[in-house]
């Protein structure tokens, strides 16, 4: 094997090279963030899970852009025709227009956030990369030699914390390009007018990837915290999308009162933030960014503590 | 130079390091020896900042570790065998570290064809056999040319040339006036790397010494004697200091005397003697003793003193590295 007849050579190594074999080609810099977030980026890109994941994501949250984008177009498609609940006639004939405003806002057929159709699938993968990002390093062991070079540690954790949501918005912004240029078309067939300079449009593209990446944030929180990868998705899966799914039962609790407290929830709070406009009971989408903000550094803060206070 | 005062870690409610005080000195080879479960791991754990010590401190050349600014280039360390992704290769790996202080590529190379990693330094880390993952540990220790190594169990796993490899990486970076801190249970490995030795114990330090030093204050010299009359040699023998055993027919391993003293008792009256054989203690036994004797060695020894083993033992002239080793 040809490894052990290198080991022979460097068994000799040390007594008969003169002056040093390790002589030092190590320089002498020091740690600083730069570095360790070089580091980081290194470790992404060198594992290919992660490069596939990353490809997958931009496909999946194309795709289910795409897909959901097609079911409102038929939707409306099909209100504009006249067809009733069953696809046969005898429904009201709308036009485009109408149908499309026959929906409350807010509850996902406005036409401005079709960049975002596709969120959803980018929470769940980026989310969960998000987790898997720290929580491989403590199940591998590579955290002990991610620790020895960046003791200070925070580093490590501010420098994961920047790719994730580098990755993150790059990716869920290029996901809700695609998906809007593809949608967009359909919907101009039905006499819709749609484009980039349509009022939200940008706006949802842009708040998209910083909801994304928020949930990247939780995510790497959760995987610092829990040092647990399946532990970890199973959490923010709960979180995100589990917790909403069980809210909706809140509103057959008797009293007015708990219509009101879902909202309140991440991924609630959050879809208003990505929403535009006002409505009367319902959070404001700056209070709603701020509320998920809130909750993004309730995540952080622990994260940050576990991680410069434990044993690793 | 490594200093630990007072450092004491508890897990629960098991001490796995007891209030230990060591200084590792530079330029030479110190061997931390224990057996499992001793504490060495993390002592080595905390040295490096990874745990945090429940009391005492230690630092390394002067600071804790994770004070220095540049702590690749102060200490390189191997802790586990398996302290890398499983999916990313060693040469990746080691450039993501690397990465961390500035290191150049070239480096990198260099640390790889060290360790004779060159042929599977682009495969994944995960599929490599525990020797594997042991040279790429050292790798990742010298990636910095620290002033200080630490190495936990470094030859686990490894083939005989990896082991001598090991072995004269250590003796050679002692000489270039580096401080060198090998942990291991294997006093053989020890005795022939290591100059000084630090004995831990259920946490606790059992002998801080020379190599030459441990031997000598633990062995005890025996001689076989080989006669047809044991009984009655061992009841001429007996006296104040003389140990006589007898564990096998016709032979008697005799201690308190020397082989000449043992010869003229028998001649003075009249006992055939075919064979009589100085007996040295190994450093292996040596290390036995010790270790045997470790509950017993701190019952009467306050906490933050390291026991001098020589005390109570006979201490006769110096006997040489061990006979099986």
């Amino acid at each position: 094997m040809s490894a052990t007849t290198s080991a022979r050579h460097a068994a000799g190594t040390p007594a008969t090279n003169s002056p040093s074999p390790l002589a030092s080609a190590a320089g002498n810099h020091g740690v600083n963030l730069l570095r360790v977030l070089n580091s980081e980026f290194l470790k992404f890109r060198t594992l290919m899970s992660t490069k596939l994941l990353v490809v997958l994501t931009l496909v999946a949250i194309v795709g289910v852009g795409w897909l959901s984008a097609l079911v409102r177009w038929n939707i409306i498609d099909s209100m504009v025709k006249g067809l009733g609940r069953n696809g046969g006639p005898g429904g009201q004939k709308l036009t485009a227009e109408q149908a499309v405003q026959s929906f409350p806002p807010g509850q996902g057929f406005d036409l401005y956030n079709l960049p975002n159709a596709g969120l959803n699938i980018g929470i769940l993968v980026l989310g969960s990369l998000a987790v898997l990002f720290i929580a491989s390093e403590y199940a591998t062991g590579m955290i002990r030699s991610t620790m020895n070079a960046a003791p200070g540690r925070i580093s490590t954790f501010v420098a994961k914390a920047i790719v994730l949501v580098l990755i993150s918005y790059v990716l869920s912004i290029i996901g809700g390009l695609i998906t809007f240029a593809l949608s967009q078309p359909m919907f101009e067939g039905l006499g819709l007018k749609l484009n980039w300079g349509t009022d939200g449009v940008l706006y949802s593209l842009l708040t998209g990837g910083l909801y994304v990446s928020g949930v990247a944030l939780i995510g790497l929180s959760l995987g610092t915290l829990l040092k647990n990868s399946a532990g970890g998705i199973t959490v923010l899966v709960g979180i995100m999308f589990v917790l909403p799914f069980a809210a909706n039962f809140l509103q057959f609790a008797p009293g007015e009162f708990w219509k009101y407290v879902p909202q309140y929830l991440p991924s609630e709070a959050a879809g208003r933030f990505l929403a535009i406009g006002r409505a009367e009971g319902i959070l404001d989408p700056a209070m709603g960014g701020l509320i998920f903000l809130g909750y993004v550094i309730l995540f952080l803060v622990p994260a940050l503590i576990a991680i410069k206070k434990r044993d690793v | 130079m490594i200093e630990a005062r007072g450092l004491k870690k508890v897990y629960g409610d098991k001490t796995a390091v007891d209030g230990i005080n060591f200084t590792v000195q530079p330029g030479k080879v110190t061997g931390f020896l224990g057996p499992n479960g001793a504490g060495k791991s993390t002592t080595m754990r905390m040295i490096m900042g990874l745990d945090r010590p429940t009391a005492g401190d230690v630092t390394v050349n002067g600071k804790h570790y994770a004070q220095h600014k540049a702590p690749l280039h102060q200490v390189g360390a191997l802790l586990d065998a398996k302290a890398f992704h499983t999916s990313r290769s060693a040469y990746n790996h080691l450039r993501a570290m690397a990465a961390t202080h500035g290191i150049p590529k070239s480096r990198v190379d260099e640390v790889i064809d060290m360790t004779g990693l060159s042929a599977v330094a682009k495969k994944k880390a995960g599929g490599f056999s525990l020797g594997m993952g042991q040279r790429l540990g050292i790798a990742n220790a010298l990636l910095g040319d620290p002033q200080t190594l630490i190495l936990d169990e470094p030859v686990n796993g490894l083939d005989p040339e990896g082991v001598l490899w090991v072995r004269n990486l250590a003796r050679y970076l002692a000489r270039e006036g580096k401080t060198v801190f090998i942990s291991s249970h294997l006093m053989s490995e020890m005795s022939q790397t290591a100059d000084h030795l630090i004995v831990i114990g259920r946490g606790r330090i059992i002998a801080d010494t020379s190599v030459e030093e441990l031997i000598e204050s633990q062995s005890r010299k025996r001689t076989r004697v080989r006669t047809a009359e044991t009984t009655r040699l061992a009841g001429l023998l007996a006296g104040d200091g003389v140990k006589v055993a007898q564990d096998e027919p016709e032979t008697l391993e005799v201690s308190g005397l020397d082989p000449h003293d043992i010869a003229r008792l028998a001649l003075d009256h009249r006992v055939l003697v075919y064979e009589l054989t100085p007996l040295n203690s190994s450093l292996e036994e040596a290390y036995f003793q010790l270790t045997r004797d470790e509950v017993e060695y701190h019952s009467h020894l306050s906490p933050h003193q390291a026991p001098q083993p020589a005390g109570n033992i006979p201490a006769p002239e110096a006997t040489t590295g061990g006979t099986q080793s």
